[in-house]
């Protein structure tokens, strides 16, 4: 059980790391930041202005080429990831497809407990056209996400005049978060090994207690490092250094392509 | 069976199946591409007084104290690291904190806004939990509306002299029903149902939600309480700096 539970638990932080590993070891991180964040943004919203079923399928074909080809995500590694958003959605589009009413209406319907439960054609189309649209628009995410790690998301957000204070809030947590996810992981394994999660009740006090001593030790390590940007000359600036890359011409060429090729496909499905 | 006998089987096992994935880890996380753009767009702008607000507040701790940008930074990976564990549950379900009634009480509602947003943004581009597009609904339910709830709460208990844990539970379970309210609004908004219009739609999603939110918002109301407790007991000098308790 205890060895079962410690599984359980690194199932997050292994999250965490996961889409960062894979941002880090990606054949396009090289790529110039704002141009990947330019250009899936782009892709992302067209899927979602164009709402047209087969330009979504386009793009969750595409970008999940480019996913596991060039971001080199295993093929399963990335089916994973693509489920994570699809507990939500599957509620979301049973809900819009599915209607309640005292009488009866719709082309398929079941009556139970007094009402009737019904569904038309137009809904299910709708929810299927719904589902195709969040799935591309999340190959689309998952295009920048695991070629661009949140430090150079940040850098990105610098470029575009976000306030400098965010900025470096933005900059700092990004690196908190992993050594607070390692303490935290270290605390889970003491609690667990001496019995902690052993049942509901004792879950919840283990869990409370490592919360409050996670928010102890953040802030004793939140002291020490501002200490330590202080000795390192530290003013309100906190500069990081920032790899250079220029957007070269074949890429943007790319990107046009694709784009016509995604209008393409639209003009042939409304025609 | 008989043709209707058999439909009702399948709609039973796809009612099952719905409640079966329902636990899933980011459930009041509205994803990426699921609203329309018009209402992205709208519920981005309806938070932009709040962050403003919560940017000054930022800005006005900075130029207080220089240090306070560590102690803000810790704070909001405190907040990350806080509502992506899996919380404890009966149902072995795999479910999470919002953290936002925590944040408001410690930090208060201005400050928790900012760092609501940018605990979004990570969860959106490093666990896949919510989205860029839908950054504005997920941040006015869960950095805006729940955390001000639970502010309010709070403080309302605090004059009438409540007991500490208790308006703590009170605040954190509140905080946490609040927004799955919202989130519901927002998605009923965007996906008004044919017949009923939207409070038909609400009520369906209030209504599938509710099962695995509203124990949820209870156990989170205990961890809070009980994290509080533990500050309380080993963390003073801390809660003073980060204005929870009143300093000497």
């Amino acid at each position: 059980m205890g060895v079962f539970g410690l599984h359980k638990n690194s199932h997050h932080s292994h999250g965490v790391r996961n889409i960062d590993f894979y941002a880090s070891q990606s054949k396009i991180r090289h790529w110039n930041d704002s141009f990947k964040v330019a250009s899936s943004c782009i892709i992302l919203l067209l899927c979602m202005i164009l709402d047209q079923p087969e330009v979504s399928i386009t793009v969750i074909v595409t970008m999940g080429i480019v996913n596991i080809w060039a971001n080199r995500v295993p093929a399963l590694a990335y089916i994973g990831l693509l489920k994570v958003p699809l507990a939500f959605l599957a509620i979301g589009c049973i809900i819009i497809a599915l209607g309640i009413s005292k009488q009866p209406m719709g082309d398929y319907r079941v009556f139970l407990c007094g009402h009737y439960f019904y569904t038309t054609n137009e809904g299910v189309g709708r929810a299927a056209a719904l589902f195709f649209k969040a799935m591309g628009a999340v190959s689309a995410m998952y295009a920048l996400t695991l070629s661009t790690s949140a430090s150079e998301l940040a850098g990105v957000l610098k470029k575009a005049h976000v306030p400098k204070a965010v900025v470096e809030l933005m900059n700092m947590m990004y690196r908190f978060i992993f050594i607070l996810t390692e303490v935290q992981g270290r605390m889970k394994t003491a609690a667990v090994s001496r019995l902690g999660y052993v049942d509901f009740k004792a879950s919840c006090y283990s869990f409370g207690k490592i919360g409050g001593n996670l928010f102890l030790v953040s802030l004793k390590k939140a002291n020490t490092y501002y200490d330590a940007m202080v000795s390192r000359g530290y003013e309100g600036d906190l500069p990081f250094w920032e790899e250079e890359k220029q957007v070269k011409l074949w890429q943007a060429g790319a990107l046009m392509l694709y784009l016509c090729g995604l209008a393409g496909v639209y003009i042939l499905a409304t025609r | 069976m008989t043709r209707q006998q058999k439909k009702l089987f399948v709609l039973s096992i796809a009612f099952a199946a719905a409640f079966a994935i329902v636990p899933g880890a980011n459930a009041m996380h509205i994803m990426e591409g699921y609203l329309p753009l018009q209402f992205c767009i709208a519920w981005g702008v309806i938070c932009i007084p709040f962050l403003v607000m919560g940017f000054f507040s930022i800005q006005n701790k900075l130029r207080e104290n220089r240090k306070n940008i560590t102690i803000l930074a810790m704070s909001g990976a405190f907040i990350f690291v806080i509502s992506s564990l899996k919380i404890p549950s009966v149902t072995g379900s795999c479910s999470h904190m919002t953290g936002t009634g925590l944040g408001a009480i410690l930090f208060g509602p201005g400050a928790v806004s900012i760092l609501g947003i940018i605990v979004l943004v990570f969860q959106a581009v490093m666990l896949a939990h919510g989205g860029l597009t839908s950054l504005g609904a997920n941040t006015f339910s869960m950095a805006v509306a729940g955390p001000f709830l639970s502010y309010g709460v709070y403080m309302v208990c605090k004059k009438c002299k409540v007991n500490r844990r208790v308006s703590v539970f009170l605040a954190a379970a509140l905080g946490d029903i609040f927004t799955y309210c919202v989130t519901s609004f927002q998605l009923a908004v965007a996906y008004p149902s044919e017949s009923g219009g939207m409070l038909a739609s609400a009520g369906k999603f209030l209504a599938v939600f509710a099962p695995t939110q509203l124990p949820l918002a209870m156990i989170e109301g205990l961890l809070t309480t009980i994290i509080i407790i533990t500050l309380e007991n080993y963390a003073q000098p801390e809660l003073r700096d980060v204005g929870y308790l009143e300093s000497k």
